[in-house]
């Protein structure tokens, strides 16, 4: 334990007062979305559990605000403290879930393509071109269009949380194919490389057990910045309108109905969500900056 | 940008300026759809058909009651002898490029509007055929008698024969461009004077126009902006002079700014659910409920509209009963009771019709078409869970909106429908009769509801000159398709226009924007 | 070096052929463009016979040959909702898009690169931290959000700049331009800023990063030993080494720019590609879509090509294995 108290890691989070602030807010937020179901005092998606006559209620300091509601109700009654609970539940495991597949997905083209080369690289990255090329917001047109084609209506209600964890996930992989690919490109020559070619090793092993390892950090930094992209294009697919539907709300529906109540006086309904979110995402990149120090002791001071 | 300007124009206007030697007023307005085109009879659409009415005229228009008064016909009577309507036109009429009015150019735009590449033929599905008796009497024949024609034809708008015809116009186009698409030439109150189509199109007062001119423009600029938010925040910082419409929860905000007003009206859209009165089964797979009668009633009762009022619809809206709005011809208030608000009652005929634990079922609705319209589903859909029918809320753009209905892909869905011909007997012929496609009727019936004497009444009401036999038929129909329960009407959709305080305006039930009503004080 | 070219333009091609094939196949599930092209009364038999003459029912394939065929002989079909010329309609709206993610661009690079220089020299101070945060929070924020707080902000609160729209343009030939006017200017500071926020964070943490770095190396230790002045140091010698990748990541950006410029262009109504696409998705417009896609694929592909062989051009041991 105190090995671990004192390794070069801990002692750098001890020492980076921001870090342990995001971590703090970071742990926060997620701890309490992952708890939503047990700590929220309304479920959001149960129509039946709310009343459109407590709609549009002020947070509890302002006048008229009442205590059962802290942060207010939004246009349909609902609790805005249990929304984004709920919503920071669903936001994460779009995010995180995207952010997952991109990167095993991301991750294992662009190092083939690296170290095999030829033929595989370039058709590794000529997708990689083409899936640029498509706007999130397309992907995301694309992945809901084929299964509703596809799918039944109920089941592809059912899915909308899966097509959208998959369009994110398909615009996120370039990124990590493409580290991945460069820092392969730079491994493949040095000599640890060329020895475990030279005793015969499997390149799936070379790939798995020694090049991985080594590029694990700025994978490791791509994927906080991912999946803090996630959350924020969750956000604008939402805004518009390719997102989750409002009855199962994520913190990017949320935000997108808060927008109709921007000049209208009930602020809370866009800026709860809004600065939760915000918290959320910047408590990430803090955390991904420190994994970058970590990871890179050159930056060290 | 095309530049329309001809020199001629510019001479006229400059002429005006010297002579009147009133200010300049330009006047900007924005609305969020641009007019596809300038083509009146290439889209059959408000944006379109609302702003080509500054531009082009027809044998009659709407005053600002939505009365029906002359235009470029000064009367109208039945034709002696046979089926139809005879039109005497008006004399001394010309069109903005200068060229003169007369029966050869209504007679060219009836074959225009009605050809197969012309959106708006469905309006002259009645004529068999139009005459010209001399230069300045037309007659439109007609298969039965036809009281409502008149009234139906407000947005024919006329074109000039040579003008479209010598610029390779004479068909309206439809899967490719043609001169009309982006010039325009009527004899209305204001022509174009440049177009850019999506960012901006200004209009300047037809000098030659015939009738009195009531506004006080110089130019009028038009500015499509989708984003509600950003038309209200260009409202506010002065930048356009006024926009419509504004989402309801904004009025208040831009109404607490001493510079600016806000113009709430009635629509004559009535919103409403519909049924799948013909499906057997839902799409879950389970027997449709909604076949029987007293779970269509339940679900009317489910609804408490004076809460969907107050908070979805900010207390701007006013419940209907029927589908069309009082001040519409043909309604009566006969039947003007809708079902109360009683989760006890609804729950009682749930249980009556083998629901006593409820049952499930898909909701579908728009999410860009009507206003608040997302918002009023989550609350009906949380009501309806009150009382035990358990809706899956479904909300789709309405790109995709019609295709999902015509599929049958619904168990229950939300509609709005607007009257083109501001009568009674428009939903009927679209919402109510059996789907029949020969006929082309009931085509937007999505669920389907049937009832042989509404099939029978409807002919009779298209036929019937007498108007109090003819609201007897109506009333009958209304009450059978409230019984039926055949769709449940919520409430009649709102108006709401901002602008800058020192500018007058007309709203008309249409929610057209006619300029020549505009006046900046 | 002329293979290498040769080469990537073919497989450009395929790319591009391949963005056309897959637009195509999803934009029947965009829509239905015919019901937003006739009006409530028309009826079904019309709309049918409308979707026929567009050729809504043959095959997908068939519908695709007829597009890319088209497409390579310079015929880029009419638009559904405006019935003109699609390729009229991108032209007009290319220079708006292109002026708004240069300037965007511009301000990133001008702010950033600085911002990235003095937080990396001063990394502990004050100034540095807050520096740091506020971007990270400016990323933070949704994109949309940030746009209609600028509006309100600047547009309507404090009425300094426009709320929407590119306000005076002049026309260069085909081009028509918003640089050339005050009131253009104005217009294009906020969209610009609100598209370039990401940007400059990016370049800004990116040359904070490699300067660190190149601060670090050996050479830099060298020519301090040697008693190179700081200043010098500092701009001479580690600013220009971070430059080649920073420059290179940037490039790629600008793709990013581009996809972006859809939210920013319809938060502030900027009638560029963006906004059209935008509009066109609404509407089901599928020639337009269909045209915007294979150019934004061109300029993607572009893009690659030009960063590639930058990569050659900079750093020759790059050369032999990056020729692919």
């Amino acid at each position: 334990m105190t090995n671990f108290w004192n390794s070069d890691s801990v002692w750098l989070f001890r020492h980076r007062p921001t870090a342990i602030i995001a971590a703090i807010v970071a742990v926060l937020i997620i701890g309490s979305a992952a708890a939503a179901p047990w700590i929220a005092i309304a479920n959001p998606y149960d129509l039946s559990t709310f009343n459109l006559m407590d709609g549009l209620l002020p947070p509890l300091w302002q006048s008229g605000g009442q205590a059962q509601f802290v942060l207010g109700t939004d246009d349909q009654g609902r609790d805005m403290v249990s929304a984004i609970l709920y919503g920071a539940r669903l936001s994460l495991i779009i995010g995180l879930s995207a952010m997952a597949i991109a990167a095993v997905l991301g991750v294992g083209l662009g190092m083939s393509a690296g170290y095999f080369g030829g033929w595989l690289d370039t058709i590794v990255m000529r997708i990689a071109d083409i899936q640029l090329a498509l706007p999130a917001i397309l992907t995301a047109l694309l992945i809901d269009g084929i299964a509703r084609g596809v799918l039944e209506q109920e089941t592809h209600q059912s899915l909308r949380v899966v097509v959208l964890i998959t369009a994110i996930a398909l615009s996120l992989w370039v990124n990590f194919a493409r580290t991945a690919r460069a820092s392969v490109l730079v491994e493949r020559n040095k000599e640890y490389v060329q020895a475990a070619e030279m005793m015969g090793q499997h390149p799936v092993r070379i790939m798995s057990r020694h090049i991985l390892p080594n590029i694990l950090g700025p994978l490791l930094v791509i994927m906080t910045v991912d999946l803090a992209s996630a959350i924020l294009l969750e956000a604008t697919l939402s805004f518009l309108g390719i997102g989750l539907p409002a009855d199962s709300p994520s913190l990017g529906t949320l935000i997108r109905i808060g927008m109709q109540f921007l000049f209208s006086g009930e602020w809370w309904i866009l800026w709860v969500p809004t600065l939760f979110l915000v918290m959320l995402v910047v408590a990430i990149n803090l955390l991904g900056d420190f994994l970058r120090e970590v990871f890179n002791p050159r930056l060290r001071r | 940008m095309k530049q329309l300007t001809t020199q001629r124009c510019l001479l006229a206007s400059a002429l005006l300026a010297l002579s009147t030697g009133t200010q300049a007023n330009t006047f900007t307005w924005a609305s969020s759809t641009d007019p596809q085109t300038t083509d009146p009879h290439a889209v059959n659409a408000a944006p379109v058909l609302s702003f080509l009415n500054n531009v082009y005229e027809g044998l009659v228009r709407r005053g600002r009651d939505m009365s029906i008064e002359p235009s470029l016909a000064t009367s109208w009577s039945p034709i002696e002898g046979k089926n139809g309507w005879r039109f005497e036109l008006r004399e001394g009429v010309t069109f903005q490029d200068g060229a003169a009015f007369n029966a050869e150019d209504v007679l060219f735009s009836y074959e225009r509007a009605s050809s197969e590449a012309s959106d708006v033929r469905s309006w002259f599905s009645p004529v068999t055929s139009v005459e010209v008796v001399d230069d300045y009497t037309v007659d439109f024949v007609t298969k039965d008698p036809n009281p409502l024609f008149p009234d139906s034809i407000a947005n024919f708008m006329i074109m000039d024969k040579d003008w479209t015809e010598s610029n390779d116009a004479a068909l309206p186009a439809r899967d490719a461009e043609n001169f009309a698409t982006a010039h325009s030439n009527g004899t209305g109150p204001f022509q174009l004077k440049s177009r850019d189509p999506g960012v901006k199109t200004v209009l300047v007062p037809h000098e030659g126009w015939w009738d009195t001119v009531e506004h006080n423009l110089s130019e009028a600029q038009f500015v499509p902006i989708g984003n509600a938010a950003t038309s209200v925040a260009a409202l506010l910082s002065g930048e356009i002079d006024f926009v419509s419409p504004i989402p309801l929860q904004d009025a208040k905000q831009v109404e607490s700014r001493p510079d600016f007003k806000v113009l709430e009206g009635e629509e004559t859209r009535v919103i409403m659910f519909g049924f799948p009165h013909e499906h057997e089964k839902l799409l879950d797979d389970s027997a449709n409920p909604f076949t029987d009668v007293r779970v269509r009633q339940a679900a009317a009762h489910a609804i408490n509209i004076d809460a969907i009022n107050r908070v979805v619809m900010r207390g701007k809206v006013k419940p209907a009963s029927q589908l069309v709005p009082a001040g519409i011809s043909g309604f009566s208030d006969a039947n003007s009771g809708r079902p109360e608000y009683n989760p006890d009652t609804a729950r009682a005929l749930l249980a009556d019709a083998g629901y006593p634990d409820g049952f499930s079922f898909s909701l579908k609705c728009t999410n860009d078409r009507y206003i608040n319209d997302e918002a009023l589903c989550r609350a009906a859909a949380s009501m309806f869970a009150a009382v035990g029918m358990d809706a899956q809320l479904t909300t789709v753009p309405v790109r995709n909106y019609w295709k999902e209905l015509r599929a049958d892909d619904f168990d229950m869905y939300l509609l709005g429908w607007s009257p083109g011909t501001f009568d009674a007997e428009h939903p009927i012929r679209f919402l109510l009769h059996t789907q029949d496609n020969e006929k082309k009727l009931g085509s937007w019936n999505f669920g389907n509801y049937s009832n042989a004497r509404v099939d029978e009444l409807l002919p009779q009401i298209q036929r019937e000159i007498d108007p109090s036999a003819r609201q007897g038929m109506i009333d009958e129909v209304v009450k059978q398709t409230q019984q039926d329960v055949a769709y449940i009407p919520l409430y009649t959709q709102p108006l709401m226009w901002a602008t800058k305080k020192n500018i007058d305006v007309t709203q008309r039930a249409d929610n057209f924007f006619i300029l020549k009503w505009v006046t900046v004080n | 070096m002329t293979y290498f070219i040769a080469k990537r333009l073919l497989q450009s091609v395929f790319v591009m052929l391949a963005v056309a094939f897959i637009a195509f196949s999803l934009f029947r599930f965009v829509g239905d463009p015919v019901s937003q092209m006739t009006g409530v009364e028309t009826s079904l038999a019309d709309q049918a016979r409308l979707r026929a003459e567009l050729g809504l029912d043959d095959p997908l394939l068939q519908q695709f040959y007829r597009f890319s065929n088209n497409l390579l002989q310079g015929e880029f079909g009419y638009s559904y909702r405006t019935r003109q010329p699609v390729g009229q309609m991108i032209v007009e709206r290319i220079p708006a898009t292109i002026e708004l993610g240069v300037v965007a661009l511009v301000i990133s690079l001008l702010v950033g690169i600085p911002a990235g220089v003095y937080t990396a020299l001063k990394p502990n101070s004050f100034f540095s931290q807050g520096l740091l945060l506020t971007t990270l929070v400016g990323v933070s924020v949704p994109t949309f959000v940030i746009g209609i707080m600028l509006i309100f902000l600047f547009g309507v609160q404090l009425g300094w700049l426009p709320t929407f729209g590119r306000g005076g343009t002049l026309n260069l030939g085909a081009w028509e331009t918003s640089l050339l006017t005050v009131d253009g200017w104005k217009s294009l500071v906020l969209p610009a800023l609100t598209l370039g926020v990401y940007q400059l964070t990016l370049t800004m943490r990116l040359v904070r990063a490699e300067m660190m770095e190149v601060m670090q190396s050996d050479y830099i230790r060298f020519a301090t030993a040697r008693g190179i002045s700081y200043r010098r140091l500092h701009y001479r010698h580690g600013l220009s080494n971070t430059l080649v990748p920073v420059i290179t990541i940037i490039g790629l950006q600008f793709g990013g720019v581009v996809a972006f410029s859809i939210v920013t262009e319809s938060v502030f109504q900027w009638p560029g590609l963006g906004l059209l696409f935008l509009e066109s998705i609404r509407f089901v417009d599928i020639p337009v879509m269909g045209v915007y896609l294979v150019l934004i694929a061109l300029f993607f592909v572009v893009i690659n090509l030009i960063v590639d062989l930058l990569y050659a051009v900079i750093d020759p041991r790059l050369r032999v294995q990056k020729a692919v």
